[in-house]
């Protein structure tokens, strides 16, 4: 089967389209015949060594992907061959078949198409899982706002907020992002390349409660200052490249919270947070609070590409791999 | 009545003991006569205009306290005349007689001295209400208490072993380290001579919850003691260090840095310090928990008894009793 591999940690550049032997799903594994991928940051930083998670070399990369199941190992139980599914990996989605644990794999919900399933189960779930954590426990009411609203997971903090019930204010990069995101149901957007986040914040809502945040820098810093009492701050990544720091009076004399969401170190360490947010994301979509996204199509072959269009930030909404195009 | 009282915001010297009358409680405010005083770090700062809430000139210090209520304002139907209460009171305390926010204050269980009583709320308060529900301290968990032999710290030690947390208590001497023991603390870390993050791990392997009064190098070694899913209530910096939160910390090992003022949630949410007030009731009917003041001083002698906090000489609570 053709998959892309990784062989050295030279970057996007360095990633390779090889044939290599279909992998065999082992005890508690399903096999699928995956029909499409989704791209993520960790992808970028998995090609340069420097995501936390290191697999041995060679290996497939890819996170999130959907396809049809093709056999199961011993002991499966809630899927069989034919199924619909898609799942949050390992690694090694970004192939013409997939192995993955059964915990990590739920069905394909009725209505969903591959472009929207092979990009759901990592961004969505990163999302949902963080916003109705016990340490967040964001409620119906309360103003959420979204940075890098227009990205990858941002796009899906800003359905999942409006399905919770929250009044959400979107940022981003470009007026042609913030009215995408508009678009994705935010109540409000703004502009921070032309406009202060703090300021706008305040002048619309007052402050937030939970701030959703994929990209830090100035964006955290503004975050601090408009900010409600009891508020919770959200780190997810660093899409600016720069890694901000909170001054620790500022979350003192602000009773706030600067909670950090590693949705992978909990994929790893308590697999039932994800499970119980596949089943709340089942239920979103069924009552069509979820949309399906705009995205950005490449084929297996151009993978570095897409990877690079998510890592310059060029992408509005979710970016993904058509494994079997032209098939 | 007698009152020590300030005209200028300048420091503790300008405070003078005078004689003063007191006008009546206005609408939502209890008189009270006060009979003891807890002396906090926030009083030290308020005198020099350094703490958020700078009160109308001329005032008294004195934020937290314990009395008889003597008269009432209207709208009040918490207390009645004649109760033992206690609270937070904003400023007031360092005076014979106070005119207090009503709703802060609650009733002092009957076997508690007036001494105690004072020495009460801010510490036990704070430490409660931060343990329950800012942190969800719970049973099993490894609870690392910094500054543990100081106001708070000690109450912290105390409420987390009732709570039936494992208790590491950090302090700057073997002195306080021993103190700290004594009120149940299952390890001692003198930090002047060990370092916090090689003991803990070698101890319990990492921290749940730490409860951090002191910021500085204290919390420095907290972001690399802490566990998965793990909760640093930042309580104040009494180091004199405010620390910089690197926030790729918090996502990589998966952890949230909780501020905390117990103070705030008097003006924002005051069921949160009642429903504080009555868990520790019941705690304290137990008989387990030994409130200790490492000093008392008369009225006249308020500025030294702040004097003697700011040197961290003290132990536990620093109390002025009014009325000795």
């Amino acid at each position: 089967m053709r998959s892309i591999r990784v062989s050295n940690f030279g970057g996007v550049d360095a990633l390779t389209l090889e044939d290599i032997p279909p992998p065999v799903a082992g005890p508690g594994e399903v096999r699928i015949k995956v029909h499409v991928g989704g791209v993520n940051f960790p992808d970028l930083l998995m090609s340069e060594g420097k995501y936390q998670h290191k697999p041995e070399m060679p290996f497939t990369p890819g996170l999130e992907a959907a396809g049809v199941v093709i056999d199961v190992g011993e002991g499966v139980t809630c899927f069989k061959p034919g199924e619909r599914v898609m799942g949050f990996f390992d690694y090694g989605a970004f192939a013409e078949e997939a192995v993955i644990a059964e915990k990590f794999l739920m069905h394909v919900p009725d209505g969903m198409d591959w472009e929207m399933a092979g990009g759901f189960c990592l961004t969505h779930t990163t999302s949902h899982a963080a916003l109705v954590h016990e340490r967040v426990n964001l409620k119906a009411g309360e103003v959420l706002l979204v940075h890098g609203a227009a990205g990858g997971v941002g796009t899906t903090a800003v359905q999942i907020g409006k399905a919770l019930g929250c009044t959400v204010v979107a940022t981003a990069g470009s007026d042609e992002k913030a009215q995408f995101a508009l678009d994705n149901g935010a109540d409000f957007a703004i502009n921070y390349t032309t406009e202060e986040i703090r300021t706008r914040v305040k002048e619309l809502v007052g402050g937030a409660d939970v701030v959703y945040d994929p990209v830090s820098g100035d964006a955290f810093t503004q975050s601090l200052r408009c900010i409600n009492f009891e508020g919770r701050i959200i780190i997810i990544g660093f899409a600016s490249g720069t890694i901000a720091n909170a001054p620790a009076n500022y979350v003192l004399v602000k009773n706030i919270s600067i909670v950090g969401f590693p949705v992978g170190s909990y994929r790893r360490i308590s697999p039932e947070i994800l499970q119980r947010s596949y089943a709340g994301l089942t239920e979103m979509w069924d009552a069509g609070h979820l949309k399906p996204q705009q995205s950005h199509a490449f084929s297996l072959a151009d993978t570095s590409e897409a990877i690079k269009a998510l890592r310059d930030r060029k992408a509005m909404g979710k970016v993904i791999i058509k494994v079997r195009d032209g098939e | 009545m007698r009152a020590m009282r300030l005209h200028g915001r300048d420091g503790i010297d300008a405070m003078k003991l005078e004689e003063v009358e007191l006008s009546v409680p206005g609408p939502g405010e209890a008189q009270i006569a006060v009979h003891a005083a807890g002396v906090n770090f926030g009083d030290t700062l308020m005198v020099t205009g350094q703490y958020q809430e700078k009160p109308d000139l001329p005032f008294s210090p004195g934020m937290e306290a314990a009395g008889e209520v003597i008269a009432l304002g209207d709208g009040v139907d918490n207390i009645k005349v004649g109760d033992r209460v206690m609270g937070s009171i904003g400023f007031g305390g360092f005076a014979e007689e106070a005119n207090v926010p009503a709703a802060n204050l609650t009733q002092v269980p009957d076997d508690m001295d007036w001494a105690t009583a004072s020495a009460f709320p801010v510490a036990y308060g704070t430490s409660h209400v931060a343990l329950t529900y800012r942190s969800h301290l719970k049973s099993g968990e490894v609870l690392l208490v910094h500054g543990a032999a100081g106001g708070v710290g000690l109450t912290a030690v105390e409420l987390g072993k009732e709570m039936g947390a494992t208790v590491i208590a950090t302090a700057g001497s073997d002195d306080k380290v021993a103190l700290a023991k004594t009120y149940g603390a299952d390890y001692g870390i003198n930090y002047s001579s060990e370092d916090i993050r090689e003991k803990v791990l070698e101890y319990t392997g990492g921290a749940d919850v730490v409860y951090d009064p002191v910021g500085g190098d204290a919390f420095k070694a907290s972001l690399r003691c802490i566990n998965f899913e793990g909760r640093i209530i930042i309580i104040g910096f009494a180091s004199g260090e405010v620390p910089q939160i690197p926030t790729n910390y918090p996502l990589v090992k998966c952890f949230t840095v909780d501020g905390f003022v117990w103070g705030a949630y008097h003006r924002n949410k005051i069921d949160v310090i009642h429903d504080g007030y009555a868990g520790l009731r019941e705690i304290w009917a137990k008989g387990v928990l030994k409130p200790h003041i490492s000093k008392r001083f008369p009225l006249a002698e308020t500025g030294d008894a702040m004097r003697f906090l700011l040197a961290r000489k003290s132990t536990g609570k620093v109390v002025i009793e009014t009325r000795v």
